[in-house]
């Protein structure tokens, strides 16, 4: 059987084939590329047979364990929508002046790119990898390093493409890194900081401009304290307007995953200059450049913590991202290929 | 040598894709909090627990190469992490030829565990750094302990796919 090999001599081999697979493989393999293409479409088949089985009996299961919850969440979500709706409104316009403003600066945005919609079909099976598997690959133009959305933000890169189906690397992972800015509103005249920065729709990137107009909202007595909702249009409220100039503040740096569940990280190239300028509350987006993995305006996330590292000046930058990647359904891949030197081939 | 090579590996890959596919489907899916349990590990270790760390060893480094070929990870990664987790397993053999059901139990639960650590240690070593720590805590033991639960069948399993047959015993005649 066996006995001509020593169990040392097992582990030897055993370890020293892997590490000439991992070598071949890091550097980037056509053979390897190739078989997994091949393997991954024999799986398939196997693949389909197992959702099919498992699917019917998970629903009927969530659906008897998880009914009341599924209830109060909904209700809960209607009312978001409710909410959603004037602010909505406001977006739109926002959206309209920034395009103008860019086609009059002949300026760049993340919209001159198209994006693919995709479904997300399968979660990492490992517990050392975020990402997932969607369902468009190189047959719609699909390409390794293209960025992903969803609705809300940046949910990740493209790491593998097979014919019908990609890998997405969640920006949550610690391999994933992308350069960002910070977009920080400043008032001269408030110390409150973050707390008074006005309210920025999600997947709308600011340019860099100098406002000067803020408004206030005169509410009448006769309301009490009912809870008002601005995005709702009131007959009974009046506005004033006020002039004070606010100034956007950008800072650029590298943000990168520090695992799943976990919070991103910010790095700035100016320590200093941060420190003074950002804030909790702070919109992040991408950056954009030539070796960037996405376009400039992609949202992120926002700054939830500012920290101090012992023993360092720079700042530790925590960013929670807008996308809930923890449920992801369907995404878009923006059809954006970035610079070889980015991707990391 | 050749058809120790060679035998077990017409079984191991058709059970492996049917495995595969249910880590993919299923387990990847419905985790335990927050832990994705790993079925195709645990019929690593059980093929260990049944056959030996030389079949053991086998078994992993063939599953691990259809895990990484299938879910994306580093060729060879999952290999080694799993290759060491059925020679783990499979040193309840050189204790004891014919385990007991709890015996080997421990011996799977151990050798799941090793895999599931030398996987992160591995990602380490060639770079990807931010999996060792303490999250490993509850990880390793989730994934140990349903490999453990799963032994009594799994390994029945391990030992029809490397051509192993329970030793049966006989009472001596005075």
């Amino acid at each position: 059987m066996f006995s001509s090999l020593s169990r040392r001599r097992v582990f030897v081999l055993l370890v020293l084939t892997c590490l000439l697979f991992i070598t071949l493989d890091q550097r980037g393999n056509t053979v390897i590329d190739r078989t997994r293409r091949v393997f991954s479409a024999i799986l398939g088949p196997f693949d389909t047979a197992a959702e099919a089985i498992s699917e019917p009996l998970a629903r009927a299961w969530y659906g008897i364990s998880n009914y009341r919850d599924l209830e109060r969440e909904n209700a809960v979500l209607r009312d978001q929508i409710e909410q959603q709706k004037g602010a909505e409104v406001e977006a739109r316009s926002a959206i309209l002046e920034y395009q103008q403003l860019l086609a009059l600066n002949r300026l760049t945005s993340v919209r001159n790119y198209n994006a693919l919609p995709a479904r997300v079909v399968g979660e990492a099976p490992s517990n050392f990898q975020n990402s997932v598997e969607i369902t468009v690959g190189s047959n719609q133009g699909v390409a390794v390093g293209m960025p992903v959305t969803d609705g809300a933000g940046l949910v990740g890169k493209i790491t593998k493409v097979y014919a019908e189906s990609s890998l997405v690397l969640l920006i949550t992972d610690p391999q994933y890194s992308v350069a960002a800015e910070v977009l920080n509103a400043e008032f001269p005249d408030d110390a409150g900081g973050a707390s008074t920065i006005p309210t920025t729709p999600s997947g709308i990137p600011i340019p860099d401009l100098t406002s000067s107009t803020t408004t206030s909202t005169t509410i009448p007595s006769t309301l009490g304290t009912l809870p008002i909702n601005p995005a709702l249009p009131t007959s009974s409220t009046t506005s004033t307007t006020t002039t004070a100039p606010i100034v956007v503040v950008r800072e650029t740096g590298a943000l990168s995953g520090q695992g799943a569940d976990k919070p991103l990280l910010l790095r700035f190239i100016d320590d200093n200059a941060a420190l003074t300028s950002i804030s909790v509350g702070a919109t992040v987006g991408t950056a954009g450049g030539s070796n960037s993995l996405a376009p400039q305006g992609i949202p992120i996330g926002t700054i939830t913590r500012i920290g101090r590292q012992s023993g360092s000046r720079a700042p530790i930058v925590e960013v929670t991202p807008n996308a809930n990647l923890r449920r992801l359904n369907f995404v878009s891949v923006v059809l954006y290929v970035p610079n070889p030197e980015a991707i990391g081939r | 040598m050749r058809a120790f090579l060679l035998g077990p590996v017409v079984r191991l890959v058709p059970v492996g894709l049917i495995f595969l596919a249910l880590q993919r489907a299923v387990f990847a899916e419905y985790r335990l909090k927050g832990v994705a349990l790993q079925v195709v590990l645990a019929l690593v270790a059980a093929a260990g627990a049944g056959g030996g760390p030389e079949r053991g060893a086998l078994a992993g480094f063939v599953l691990g190469m259809m895990y990484d070929l299938g879910v994306g990870t580093p060729l060879g990664l999952t290999a080694l992490a799993y290759g060491l987790a059925g020679l783990v397993a499979g040193y309840v053999i050189l204790i004891t030829p014919d385990p007991q059901w709890w015996f080997a139990m421990i011996f799977v639960a151990l050798g799941a565990a090793v895999g599931e650590v030398a996987i992160a240690v591995t990602k380490l070593l060639i770079g990807e750094e931010g999996w060792v720590d303490a999250s490993l805590f509850k990880v390793v033991p989730i994934v140990a302990a349903f490999a453990a639960l799963l032994s009594p069948v799994l390994v029945p399993v391990g030992r029809w796919c490397m051509y192993v047959r329970r030793p049966k015993w006989k009472a001596i005649p005075e």
